[in-house]
């Protein structure tokens, strides 16, 4: 039984952007991990895990 | 000779729905459809889940029964190896994560070698009783276990179930990689899985998939180290980033034409068996 990726979802305290991580990027951005895709505002962390229903509205930071 | 790779089909999984992806099949005829089609496409093995009629994970053994006869009932040319989950719903019992493979003694079962914590919020238990028996009653069943391993300790355990006879030797290990709180899904991490194996439990064979991110990154992995793979909307929903996927079929399409363009073939259903020991 998987559960495909599992990801951490944070909206930005600065811009307001909303936006996630695959757990499986953490090695790849290190401390940058949860920062804004926007303005590289650390984001504010609002819930994790398969994607939600609203995953949609996170974009997805992988590069 | 060219050498066979098999291609194994996770086709719904215990978690996406179809707001996920409206292509996931979820009930015993979608599921018995997709698994037909798969199979045209070059899938030997279907390693199947159920789902309640909320769409949620079940292990019912009504589920299973009416899916394995409608494939069998509707295209009784479908020689596919069916390999069906014990572990489909986090609040199933030990025996209702087994009484579908005593009844419908499917050719292979999956076996998770090891408890872990399911998504950060659960626990996904794998208890030592629940493992020697099932290991025992796979052998009295003529059910092949698919030793699922998530991380590395649970290949150690396998040897140790090995060594105790509860499970029968040669093995075949599936690699979970990329699951969240398993092994991160990587090329390193493959190859200490593979070595792992390798020195604990000689002459087994082995296949792997990845979820999300490192999903293709495991195909290809598998294709030039030697082992097998796994696809289907189990395990990802997105064929591409931001491309949700069309079908299954598209997956299983994918992974036989890599295999072609590697030099390999894709291994038959016979063919399958014939390696895994299963004939």
């Amino acid at each position: 039984m998987t559960w495909g990726p599992s990801f951490m979802y944070y909206i930005c305290p600065n811009c307001g952007k909303k936006f996630k991580y695959a757990l499986d990027m953490i090695p790849e951005f290190g401390d940058d991990y949860g920062k804004c895709p926007v303005c590289g505002t650390m984001g504010t962390y609002e819930k994790d895990g398969a994607r939600t229903k609203d995953d949609a509205d996170y974009e997805e930071v992988d590069e | 000779m060219a050498k066979k790779t098999i291609i194994t089909v996770a086709c719904t999984g215990a978690w996406p729905k179809k707001e996920n992806n409206p292509n996931v099949p979820m009930t015993p005829a979608e599921i018995a459809e997709d698994v037909y089609d798969c199979w045209q496409a070059g899938a030997a093995i279907a390693h199947l889940h159920m789902r309640d009629d909320e769409g949620n994970g079940t292990m019912s053994a009504d589920k299973f029964r009416e899916t394995v006869n409608l494939l069998r009932t509707n295209h009784p040319d479908c020689d596919i190896i069916l390999n069906l989950t014990t572990s489909g719903d986090l609040n199933a019992t030990d025996e209702t994560r087994q009484i579908h493979l005593k009844e419908l003694r499917p050719e292979m079962g999956s076996y998770d070698c090891g408890s872990m914590n399911w998504l950060n919020s659960g626990l996904f238990i794998n208890s030592p009783k629940f493992l020697e028996e099932l290991g025992h009653n796979m052998q009295e069943w003529g059910v092949k276990p698919e030793i699922e391993a998530f991380d590395p300790g649970m290949i150690a355990n396998a040897a140790y179930y090995l060594k105790k006879g509860v499970l029968k030797a040669p093995l075949h290990f599936q690699f979970c990689m990329g699951c969240a709180n398993g092994i991160p899904g990587s090329m390193k991490n493959l190859i200490f899985m593979k070595e792992t194996m390798e020195s604990l439990c000689p002459g087994s064979t082995w296949s792997c998939f990845g979820v999300g991110k490192s999903a293709l990154e495991m195909t290809y992995g598998a294709i030039a180290l030697g082992g097998h793979i796994r696809v289907g909307m189990e395990d990802n929903v997105m064929y591409a980033k931001g491309v949700l996927a069309d079908s299954n079929r598209q997956f299983v399409e994918r992974a036989a034409r890599l295999i072609r363009e590697y030099g390999n073939e894709v291994a038959t259903p016979d063919e399958a068996r014939e390696i895994l020991g299963l004939k």
